[in-house]
């Protein structure tokens, strides 16, 4: 029996989808069974950054109204062998084609096969959200060091620690720029967990690389020399229960004395 | 002569003291209150103590007999004593006594409620909302809405370990924090923001609430 991790962040934009992706990469890499659910109907997004839009042929809506079976609508991604799958979204209708029973059945079923299920969630906190944290053991929040995300994620943790049966949510901090941060212009790490009060999982530093892989459809953590891949395959380590120390100062510091090489270097 | 056995005059050094009897008929006692009134003889004014034993007198019962008694120039009221109180006055101030707890954090969009008192160990983060009858106490940070004495009771206060709300609002004032900044600056931590008699909601270090508000406290004396 797998565990089933919903990843959300209530903001849209701050990377729940991009998170998604390379988590379940991630993990699969670690030679875990990985299953992705993207709950986001109508607007799906999770195919393209796995680079699995045009193998699609089932989605999630024609799971739950049985015109096919979970097997059939699953898309393999043959890079990792029968380690990583997608469950798509459907594109041509909306959020209330589903309703949180359903996806609780579903994510059930998938937890029996993977080790993982990870539910990629909607922006928002309406049907959607709700179906998404429906099925789920365990809840991912994501944020920016924005305040707006910070706001926004406050809200989510709430809505989250309501729900029963929920384990208490970790906190993922994503697009750090260290310099930025250094400088106090944005919160820093320390700030935004002392407000939010919840676990920190993981930090992500902000790369240009993780747009570009992206359109690509190859996820950024698949290149381990990444400082965001870095910082993704730290956090499925510590979802696999490795106590993996945070790279926050290291990276900085790294990031500090880049600045002058580079300086130099002109 | 069994009739002016319904008011007993006493003299004491705080004024008069007006024994009213609480087994008559309210008619009877107020004709005879007007008797005494008009039939004494007075120099200067003098202050007069209401006592009404077991008698319940709402607020229009009230007003006859102050008005009687006010029709002379020489007397005032100054304190009315009762023994009883309605159920209804009773219930409010047991609920208006009544401290909840919660304990957690009030996240942003949370609305935390109390008839009374309302003690949060926790934050209050931005644009989440503790709101009570009475007074509001934090341990921790107060970064969002408080609001205290939401029926009217302008005599609550709201404190906290750290307090810098966006707004703070006790019984039916409104005060924003319109630059969170400047209160920052002015050292947010162990405050308490209350509602001076002008109207205003001022702030001030927690440790004037005892000069402040000493009603608050229910341990009264000491050694």
């Amino acid at each position: 029996m797998g565990e089933a991790i919903v990843i959300t962040s209530g903001k849209g934009g701050v990377g729940k989808t991009t998170t998604s992706a390379n988590l379940g990469t991630a993990l699969a890499l670690q030679g875990k069974k990985v299953c992705l659910i993207d709950t986001d109907i109508g607007l799906r997004n999770l195919d393209v950054i796995l680079g699995l839009e045009n193998r699609i042929i089932y989605d999630l809506v024609d799971v739950v109204e049985e015109r096919c079976k979970v097997h059939q609508a699953l898309v393999k991604d043959k890079r990792f062998e029968d380690r990583l799958f997608l469950l798509p979204a459907a594109q041509t209708t909306d959020k209330s084609a589903v309703n949180p029973e359903q996806m609780k059945k579903l994510v059930l079923e998938l937890k029996q096969d993977y080790d993982y299920v990870l539910i990629d969630c909607p922006a928002g906190i309406e049907q959607g959200f709700k179906n998404a944290i429906s099925g789920a053991d365990r809840a991912i929040v994501v944020t920016t060091p924005e305040i707006s995300a910070v706001r926004d994620a406050d809200r989510i943790i709430g809505l989250l620690e309501a729900e029963e049966g929920l384990e208490p949510p970790k906190l993922i901090i994503n697009r750090i720029r260290s310099g930025m941060m250094e400088s106090g212009e944005t919160l820093d790490v320390n700030e935004i967990t002392t407000h939010l009060s919840i676990d920190l999982l993981g930090i992500v530093m902000d790369d240009q690389n993780v747009i570009s892989a992206s359109n690509k459809g190859e996820p950024v953590v698949m290149d381990p020399t990444n400082p965001a891949a870095i910082g993704y395959r730290n956090i499925a380590r510590r979802i696999l229960g490795e106590s993996v120390p945070l790279m926050t100062m290291e990276k900085s510091k790294a990031g500090f004395f880049g600045k002058i090489k580079n300086m130099f270097g002109k | 002569m069994t009739k002016s056995q319904l008011i007993t005059i006493k003299g004491t050094k705080d004024g008069l003291v007006l024994r009213l009897d609480d087994h008559c008929a309210f008619s009877d006692l107020l004709s005879e209150l007007k008797e005494k009134v008009q039939s004494s003889v007075l120099e200067g004014v003098s202050e007069v103590q209401l006592h009404l034993g077991h008698r319940y007198c709402d607020e229009k019962d009230m007003n006859k007999i102050q008005s009687v008694i006010h029709t002379s120039p020489h007397l005032r009221v100054s304190k009315v004593h009762s023994d009883v109180i309605s159920l209804k006055e009773c219930e409010r101030k047991l609920i208006e006594k009544q401290s909840e707890t919660y304990i957690g954090i009030v996240r942003s969009g949370q609305v935390v409620k109390a008839d009374g008192d309302l003690v949060i160990i926790g934050d209050v983060n931005q644009s989440a909302q503790v709101i009570a009858g009475g007074s509001i106490y934090v341990l921790g940070r107060v970064k969002g809405i408080a609001h205290a004495g939401a029926q009217g009771n302008k005599d609550a206060v709201i404190a906290a370990s750290w307090l810098e709300a966006t707004h703070l609002k006790i019984a039916d004032k409104i005060e924003i924090m319109t630059d969170e900044l400047t209160v920052l600056s002015e050292q947010p931590e162990m405050e308490c923001a209350y509602l001076q008699k002008n109207g205003q909601i001022a702030i001030d270090r927690l440790q004037e609430l005892r000069y402040l508000r000493p009603d608050l406290a229910t341990f009264k004396g000491g050694i």
